[in-house]
């Protein structure tokens, strides 16, 4: 009787549906990012030269200036287009995960259509601006 | 023993605002809620309003919220509830009077999900045949009875009223995994939108207030599944 497997093909690729797949797919990428920092401070000395606070903000923003003030005696290898790029990533993802939580609480208390829409678009805005900001402090730094 | 039930009571029509009324009567463990009501409204205070039918947990009339659960009144025990009792009619929906709640936006919300089987294939000559495991995926949310307990027991629907809830969500999939049904990517396009599965955060109070036991936040949970893999199997 079974011919095969029961599918539906128009799922629709909405904007809910996406933010709901991204805010998952954003935490499991913020613990990658996190264990790739944790894991490459670890092999670059950190054991012997940093505390576990100083790890710790390492790993939810790599950037050299949070290891300038510990004991690591040269920040060269904790420089860089990769340390750059995570750190990047990391602030995308973190802004865009909080920022649709709030996007979720103001949709489940917002019946109003065209206030809703404007608050999703301030929430885009602030976003943007924010992401923009921070993208531009890890690249001068 | 004697129990002592406070009732919510408002009559649109004459009273300004909601008051509560306590009356005292005699009882056994085993009488329900539903007997406490029948009997103030039989002996005590014929002005009392409440829904119910079948008085055996099946038509889904009586739901009402005793003592802050949501709980069908025939299928609540003077044993479970204690000696007090506190009765008030669901939250989320319009009062009529008393304990009668205007469920029209509920069935709108029901109705939305189309629930019922769409199969436009031409009819087979005895019946649509279904293998016992394809009926056992949707085997939990046929048992919903509409009383409307999960929905008015969410917060998301608490805070908006637009949100399609819980009972809609089973509703639908009901006839999403049937696999005689073929209408199930019309039916995820409507809970992909914003009224639809994204208002649900996982809160649980709707499996907890089903008197029929239906998982049904596992329900909505494989729907989300269903909109992300695009697999009803
Ligand atoms: S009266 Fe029918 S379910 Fe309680």
């Amino acid at each position: 009787m079974k011919e095969h497997p029961r599918t539906a093909p128009q799922k629709g690729f909405n904007f809910d549906y996406l933010m709901w797949l991204f805010t998952r797919l954003s935490a499991l990428g913020m613990y990658l990012i996190a264990i790739v920092g944790v894991t490459a401070a670890l092999l670059m000395s950190a054991r012997q030269n940093m505390s576990v606070a100083d790890l710790m903000r390492w790993a939810f923003m790599p950037n050299p200036n949070h290891v300038v003030n510990t004991n690591i005696p040269n920040v060269d290898t904790w420089k860089g287009i990769f340390w750059n790029v995570m750190g990047i990533l990391m602030l995308l993802f973190a802004g865009g995960h909080g920022l649709h939580g709030l996007l979720n609480v103001l949709e489940d208390y917002i019946s109003r259509t065209w206030v809703r829409n404007l608050l999703r678009g301030l929430v885009l805005v602030v976003w943007v601006v924010m992401s923009a900001i921070g993208i531009y402090v890890i690249l001068t730094s | 023993m004697e129990v002592t039930i406070k009732v919510f009571r408002y009559n649109p029509e004459k009273d300004k605002k909601p008051s509560y009324k306590t009356y005292k009567l005699e009882a056994i463990e085993t009488d329900r809620v539903l007997d406490l009501l029948e009997k103030v409204k039989g002996y005590q205070d014929g002005t009392l309003s409440f829904r119910r039918s079948c008085a055996h947990g099946i038509c889904g009339s009586d739901a009402m919220r005793i003592n802050g659960f949501n709980r069908l009144a025939c299928k609540t025990l003077v044993r479970d509830t204690g000696a007090t009792i506190i009765v008030q009619p669901l939250l989320g929906l319009r009062v009529i009077k008393d304990l009668i709640v205007d469920m029209e936006p509920f069935f709108e919300h029901y109705r939305s999900v189309k629930p019922w089987l769409i199969n436009d294939e031409p009819e087979p000559e005895k019946e649509r045949t279904q293998s016992a495991a394809q009926r056992a995926i949707f085997d939990d949310t046929t048992k919903c009875i509409l009383c409307a307990c999960c929905t008015t027991s969410c917060p998301s629907f608490w805070a908006n009223e637009q949100y399609v809830g819980p009972a809609a969500i089973v509703a639908a999939h009901r006839f999403i995994f049937d696999s005689r049904d073929k209408a199930a990517a019309e039916r995820l396009k409507i809970l992909n939108e914003v009224w639809g599965v994204y208002r649900c955060h996982t809160v649980f109070n709707c499996t907890m207030a089903c008197p029929r036991e239906i998982q049904i936040t596992k329900a909505i949970g494989e729907v989300k599944m269903a909109l992300t893999t695009g697999k009803l199997e």
